[in-house]
């Protein structure tokens, strides 16, 4: 088979058995890889109503058709679960090197299930599996443990990793692979601590074959020269996320301070220019000739980014005008295995928090040093770590002031503020696994780069619906966000996997049947309705000053973007998929 | 004398290069055969290349006891930018060591000597494999075009570095 592997490796941590099954072609027909098959598989297997803390609910780690072969950026993997940090659907995504050792070991994906009587490790050694015990590491962090875990192991091997957030199932606890590269989002390193696995490793030594390599290798070389090494790419290149910083400031929507200002007067010492000056080198993912990570050195500490999002949250977000101190808090989150969104977002409110009086944290705006802490103790569910590790919402809400915490879904929100870029109401609203800005980027169009007007909902609705079904084809291959790539370039390259072109409508109903399959798993879970935190729509809201200043999306327009949203997407008013959507998306699937 | 170099300080680790080696003489996607390796170590950003120094190191040559390490000559061809070069001199002709495979008896003495760890038993046949130069177009330069990076190179002697004039 060309381009898959067409198995799936199974791991039941209950019986502590392993078994290796065929994947379904059917469905990757309709799904293409990543996104889409990772979704169906989970609304397949997830039980109704199922606690996602339990040992039933399976971890999955899904790869694209491309993933091991030179398709630039296809490196990248997707875990997924009933998300224990929100109750939905989740799907997170990571660099770094593991899917494509995965697929040299004969695998599309794997899914682990059930949970180890005993800290396990998870070794995957082509065809060989093994099962052992993770007592020696227990405690370690990602740095260390990796290390260990090549002396060990193999020294080429890929592995995805719990820190101690992971262990003692913090929330908001992140896969890691490669030091740096985190399966962010949604709380998969809770759920892998649940099962207590503190790693799964592989090492693959086979091929992923492609029918005609040179003839691939020929059309890769067109393919990157022209789609590729071009403008529109490099700029991740030369500057990476970091690029977004500055934009997203002078626009007024830069979180800053707990979501108390949309621009912060520090920027200047967290921004793009700040971090080249102790900027050593450029990394990349295995796989990906664009290589956008920066690798920074200051004094002693050395790792690679923050990138946008960590700046955004733990920076401005933080009130930490601070190059160093952002820098250690990163590598501390990176390091403990923990995102960074929804630490900065707790570290914020717990700050504002303290400095209104309300609760004593001992945070302040501007104290790095108790600042550059909290990480760990967070991690470590010690000291003040025990109350924040709780979440955004719980926390604000036991003391009282649930308007503080900007969260949708009880996925703490990411670096843009609604209220400097209207459309992103609607997208963290609708956003599949909560307050999510990676699945669509009306930011782009309102205020970084595009035309659309940043402080108008009309017709954002449809600008929303577009992003969310293109970015949702675009995970199923798994295509990273720093490609610009068009429908074409992927019908290009799908071409090799179909024998055929794909067309632009067809394209897009592979994301759209994504987003639908996602919407199913949610209602049948009876996720929460759609919603935004108040401040960030309401008059009272408003920014006081900067760019953004005095203006407010209004509910009566927000809800009414709701439901015009709904209706274009064929679904009922209370945001049901209709029958009749399914039908025509092809989804094999009935509550 | 000519050999593949990749080179630190622009490396970024992708290990493309080793991707495009293996679909070249694999034909299929097989970087654990690839005849060339970045080594990353992700806590320090190191990066170390790994490739056959060719006949300006010859320790394999040296070693075989039924020299089935051969020199050959090869022409080397226009394929993508090189950092080093404006371009490859057309038609410029270099050495380098060529496994013969009739010969070899795979007794692992190579193996044991290479100082860069590039000359290795194929997993799926009875002898050793190593670079070639791609016979005169390196396929790992090709694939590492981005032009920030450039990281793949090849290295000459400063006597066979001709104008295409020539």
């Amino acid at each position: 088979m060309d381009f898959y592997q067409g198995k799936i490796l199974r791991v039941d941590l209950s019986a502590m058995t392993t078994a290796v099954e065929p994947l379904r072609m059917d469905w990757a027909e309709l799904y293409v890889g990543g996104k889409g098959l990772l979704f169906r598989y989970l609304l397949e297997e997830v039980s109704a109503g199922l606690d996602p803390w339990s040992p039933d609910n399976p971890l999955m780690f899904f790869t694209g058709p491309f993933a091991g072969t030179g398709v630039s950026t296809c490196s990248r993997l997707v875990v997924g679960c009933k998300s224990p940090q929100t109750g939905t659907i989740l799907d997170s995504y990571v660099g770094g090197s593991f899917a494509p050792e995965l697929k040299f070991a004969g695998y599309d994906a794997l899914i682990v299930s059930g949970r180890a009587a005993a800290p396990t490790l998870v070794w995957v050694k082509d065809d060989v599996v093994e099962l052992r015990s993770a007592a020696p590491y227990l405690g370690m962090k990602i740095g260390e443990l990796e290390h260990a875990l090549r002396r060990d192991l193999d020294p080429r091997m890929q592995a995805l990793s719990n820190g101690p957030a992971g262990e003692n199932l913090l929330p908001w606890a992140c896969l890691s692979t490669d030091q740096a590269h985190k399966a962010g989002r949604g709380g998969a390193g809770a759920l892998m601590g649940a099962k207590n696995v503190k790693a799964v490793a592989v090492r693959g030594t086979g091929a992923v074959t492609v029918g005609d390599a040179k003839a691939f290798l020929a059309d890769l070389y067109r393919i990157h020269e022209e789609y590729v090494f071009t403008p529109a790419n490099m700029w991740a290149h030369e500057e990476g996320t970091l690029a977004l910083v500055d934009m997203v400031d002078v626009a007024g929507a830069m979180p800053t301070r707990n979501w108390s200002q949309g621009q912060f007067d520090g920027i200047d010492q967290i921004n793009s220019a700040a971090f080249q000056k102790v900027r050593l080198k450029k990394r990349a993912c295995t796989q990906c000739a664009i290589g956008c990570r920066n690798f920074h050195v200051i004094g002693d500490a050395h790792g690679e980014g923050p990138e946008f999002e960590t700046v955004a949250l733990c920076g401005a977000n933080c009130g930490v005008g601070d190059t160093e101190a952002l820098f250690r808090f990163n590598l501390a989150c990176d390091d403990l295995g923990m995102d960074t969104i929804s630490t900065g977002a707790v570290v914020g409110l717990a700050t504002d928090m303290t400095e209104k009086g309300i609760a004593d944290f001992g945070l302040r705006f501007g104290d790095y040093a108790a600042y550059v802490a909290a990480p760990e103790l967070i991690a470590r569910r010690q000291g003040i770590g025990a109350e924040l590790a709780e979440g955004a919402r719980a926390l604000a809400a036991r003391y009282g002031v649930p308007e503080l915490a900007m969260e949708v879904k009880n996925l703490e929100l990411p670096g843009y503020d609604p209220r400097g870029t209207f459309g992103m109401s609607i997208a963290y609203a609708t956003a599949d696994r909560g307050g999510c800005h990676q699945r669509s980027y009306v930011q782009a169009d309102e205020i970084l780069g595009g035309e659309l007007p940043p402080d108008s909902l009309a017709g954002k609705a449809a600008v929303n619906i577009h992003w969310q079904n293109f970015t949702s084809v675009k995970y199923s291959g798994i295509w990273c966000e720093f490609w610009a790539l068009e429908l074409e370039e992927m019908r290009q390259l799908l071409r090799h996997v179909y024998g055929r072109d794909l067309s632009d409508e067809e394209l897009m109903r592979v994301g759209e049947r994504a987003w639908n399959v996602a919407r199913l798993f949610n209602v049948r879970e009876e996720v929460e309705a759609d919603d935004l935190p108040r401040r960030l729509y309401s008059e009272e809201g408003a920014h006081a000053a900067g760019p953004s200043a005095g203006r407010s999306i209004g509910e009566a327009p927000f809800r009414a973007a709701l439901l015009e949203y709904y209706e274009l997407r064929g679904w009922d008013q209370n945001g049901v998929p209709a029958e009749a959507k399914l039908a025509e998306l092809g989804i094999d699937w009935r509550p | 004398m000519a050999h593949i170099v990749i080179l630190r300080s622009h490396c970024t680790g992708c290990h493309m290069c080793e991707f495009a080696c293996s679909a070249r003489h694999e034909d299929a996607y097989r970087p654990s055969v690839a005849r060339l390796f970045a080594e990353v170590n992700p806590t320090s950003g190191d990066i170390r290349g790994h490739s056959c120094l060719q006949t300006g190191c010859g320790e394999c040559q040296a070693a075989c006891p039924v020299e089935a390490i051969v020199t050959r000559e090869v022409s080397l061809k226009v394929g993508g930018a090189y950092r080093s070069l404006d371009s490859v001199p057309v038609e410029q002709r270099v050495n380098i060591l060529m496994v013969d495979e009739e010969r070899g008896t795979n007794c692992g003495a190579c193996y044991e000597v290479c100082p860069t760890g590039v000359i290795h038993q194929h997993p799926d046949r009875q002898v050793a494999f190593k670079c070639d130069l791609c016979s005169g177009a390196p396929e790992c330069i090709a694939f590492c075009q981005n032009p920030y990076v450039l990281a793949v190179d090849l290295k000459l002697d400063k006597a066979d570095r001709r104008v295409a004039e020539d």
